[in-house]
């Protein structure tokens, strides 16, 4: 997308004096004002107002183009969220995973963060007449915990579960694309051994994204692994989060794709009493939209909303089985009426922009 | 630098800014990259893109060509099929696996057991290949281990005989001695990677660890202690992945604080691993050891009878098995639930006879 400033209808002389001042493509002069591209150039007042016209009119109003209020909610309610097979945290997400927002899992090593990056790896995957999305997914593994033995046992849970459902043709002609197979070959993994190696990929990932248009999640797991070795300088590390996240933001609302990370736990001192919070320091506590907890109360597991533009902060029960991800009183509701209230949802939804 | 292919204006723009590598490019971030550097927003971009393309090892895979590799589902096996069944087939690989336990638990006994079970061939759940076993507080068990090598066959009973009696156990088997965390160091990072690249070694066991972090350091040094723990673990999990190793940690126990509020889990013991949170994060599986109350026999051995558990790991549900130590090693003992639902899985192997828990004489029970 680098459209050169030498082939705008700019007189020559214009033209050079741009080059020289070194602006080469029409990307650099986005965001310049008129005053300071004549000051750097020496070009007239003038001049320099008739080139960001010329630029601006070639790529048809520039980058922002506004939008009303009404046209981004109906954006966001055709984006559908990515729906787990746990009811529960579903509702207390508004629907599911948030596709173009980014949220982090927080958690205490063993409590369920990896299993629910994993679950959802093949949630999203879901074909969409089962009220799914029906998306690929590209899985950042920087702790090597991404073992093929556990994502079969997801997916075939996940296949057989859909299996069942199975009400009408389209729903049987659906099944033949949602395999075990076909599940495999549409997580793409990529193992960052450190954190050159992540950002490396994040840099790389718009490209991946655009040749692959049917990706709808990312999936780092975790942020916080190669990010937590010893850092000689701090200060140096919280730029390089933030910009992380700045790419991770707008990966997530360009490419319309969810962006799950996780993060580890590390205890503060606060008052002469230790608690335990999120690592990665405080200004990465505003890098994701959503924050889920996940910890112990005693034997039970528990996931807790504690950041959400939408929705309060809630707190589901939750258990990890050899299927995966589940809500505890699973047994209680027969499964095929849990998913045909998802799929009338859904279509719902769908009607209005289907015009 | 020079191999990146980029106009030759934007390297010599990064030159003078002293940024040598491409990895030195990646750790500047954005608008620091413009600043430092003074080229364009769109010379940066391209910067940026040809550095990450050469830091990059590979482009994403689709899992499923991971999943045809042969090495796919590698475990380096434990010596007893109870005990594999529960780890479903054996240590990883990839990534430092814990054992902990109190003193007595068997820890070491288990340790010993895999450094012979990783020098038999794939085919019977080996790496073929030797270990290297770091000692940091007594000295290294040589009769236990001298036992254990005349009694394989009867351990293994999966592998022939002969076969068993070709391996020069004891050769292939690295012991180091290290006493303090500037020896450790040095060991990690010189001698150990030699043994790895060679081919001679393809397990690493530490025992153990909180002895050296522990004793160095005084609870106001704590930060220094961090730092060195990351340094350690860090180091380990490069080995690791470099050379397709699994690293086993043998780790003490401290008494859990119930009153505290930051739980490592829903453990059912009052003890709980040593070096807390930050070490924990570090670990890929957490397996804990503990003595039970009951013994048991075979023939004229008697064991007190331990319990080895999973505390989490990403592949393996939170369970656990008996196991007892006899002359030949650590087997593991079947209860007659988990019997019953092995029986009905498709995974019985191959192995010794099992004993079940019924009473203190043997039961042939298979």
């Amino acid at each position: 997308m680098q459209r050169s400033v030498s082939s705008l209808s700019l007189s020559p002389s214009v033209k050079v004096k741009l080059v020289n001042a070194g602006f080469q493509f029409t990307a650099d002069l986005l965001h310049v004002k008129p005053l300071q591209l004549s000051k750097e150039t020496s070009l007239s007042q003038l001049e320099a107002l008739e080139v960001l016209q010329a630029v601006r009119g070639e790529t048809g109003g520039g980058a922002s183009s506004s939008l009303t209020a009404l046209e981004l909610l109906q954006k966001e309610e055709e984006l559908r969220s990515i729906v787990t097979f746990s009811s529960q945290l579903d509702a207390a997400l508004g629907g599911g995973l948030p596709v173009g927002k980014t949220t982090e899992i927080c958690g205490a090593p063993g409590v369920g963060k990896t299993q629910l990056c994993l679950q959802l790896a093949v949630d999203v995957q879901v074909p969409q007449c089962f009220g799914g999305v029906g998306g690929q997914v590209v899985y950042i593994d920087t702790e090597g915990s991404f073992l093929l033995q556990r994502v079969v046992d997801i997916a075939t849970a996940a296949v057989q579960h859909c299996s069942l459902l199975v009400e009408d043709d389209e729903q049987q002609v659906a099944m033949a694309t949602f395999t075990v197979e076909t599940i495999l070959s549409n997580t793409f993994l990529v193992r960052c051994h450190d954190y050159v190696e992540l950002l490396a990929e994040l840099h790389l990932l718009p490209d991946f994204l655009s040749n692959h248009p049917k990706v709808r999640l990312l999936v780092i797991d975790s942020v916080a692994f190669p990010f937590r070795q010893h850092f000689d300088d701090l200060s140096q590390r919280t730029r390089l989060l933030n910009g992380l996240a700045q790419q991770l933001i707008s990966m997530a609302t360009s490419h319309k794709i969810a962006v799950l990370m996780t993060n580890q736990m590390t205890t503060r001192l606060r008052g002469g009493q230790s608690q335990q919070v999120p690592a990665l320091g405080e200004s990465w506590g505003h890098a994701a939209t959503i924050r889920l907890l996940l910890h112990w109360a005693g034997p039970q597991r528990l996931a807790n909303v504690f950041k959400s533009p939408n929705h309060m902060g809630a707190t589901v029960r939750y258990q990890i089985t050899s299927e995966g991800f589940r809500d505890v009183d699973q047994s209680e509701q027969p499964p095929s009426k849990r998913a045909r209230k998802h799929t009338v949802q859904m279509a719902a939804a769908r009607e209005p922009s289907e015009t | 630098m020079d191999q990146l292919e980029l106009n030759p204006r934007i390297i010599a723009a990064v030159s003078r800014a002293h940024l040598k590598s491409a990895r030195e490019v990646l750790c500047v971030s954005g608008s620091d990259l413009q600043r430092v550097t003074g080229l364009s927003s769109s010379d940066v971009q391209q910067l940026l893109i040809a550095a990450a393309t050469s830091c990059r090892r590979h482009h994403p895979i689709a899992a499923l060509v991971l999943h045809r590799k042969f090495d796919a589902g590698l475990r380096l096996s434990v010596g007893c099929p109870v005990l594999n069944q529960l780890l479903r087939g054996g240590l990883l690989v990839g990534g430092v696996t814990e054992l902990s336990g109190e003193s007595g638990a068997g820890k070491t006994q288990l340790a010993l057991q895999l450094c012979l079970s990783v020098q038999y061939p794939t085919q019977y759940g080996g790496l073929h290949s030797g270990a290297v076993y770091i000692c940091t507080e007594d000295s290294f068990p040589i009769k236990r281990l001298q036992q254990l090598i005349t009694d394989q066959s009867l351990l293994r009973s999966d592998v022939p005989p002969s076969l068993i009696s070709s391996l020069q156990f004891s050769d292939r088997i690295y012991i180091e001695h290290v006493a303090d965390l500037d020896s450790l160091q040095v060991c990690l990072s010189r001698r150990v990677p030699l043994l790895l690249t060679r081919g001679l070694v393809r397990l690493l066991v530490v025992d153990s660890l909180a002895a050296l972090f522990r004793s160095e350091f005084q609870a106001a040094d704590w930060l220094e202690r961090s730092k060195q723990l990351l340094t350690f673990s860090s180091t380990l999990h490069h080995l690791s992945s470099r050379f397709t190793t699994p690293v086993l940690c043998i780790n003490q126990v401290t008494d859990f604080l119930s009153s505290s509020d930051d739980s490592l889990g829903p453990l059912s013991s009052s003890v709980s691993p040593a070096l807390g949170l930050l070490w924990a994060n570090q670990v890929m599986v957490r397996l804990m050891m503990r003595r039970l109350q009951v013994t048991v026999a075979q023939g004229d051995q008697s064991s007190v009878l331990r319990r080895l558990e999973v505390v989490f790991a990403p592949h393996l549900a939170r369970s656990g098995r008996d196991a007892a130590v006899w002359r030949e090693g650590v087997r593991g003992v079947m209860r007659e639930v988990e019997m019953s639902q092995w029986r009905g899985s498709e995974e019985g192997g191959g192995g010794g006879p099992h004993f079940c828990l019924t009473n203190k004489e043997t039961n042939g029970c298979k």
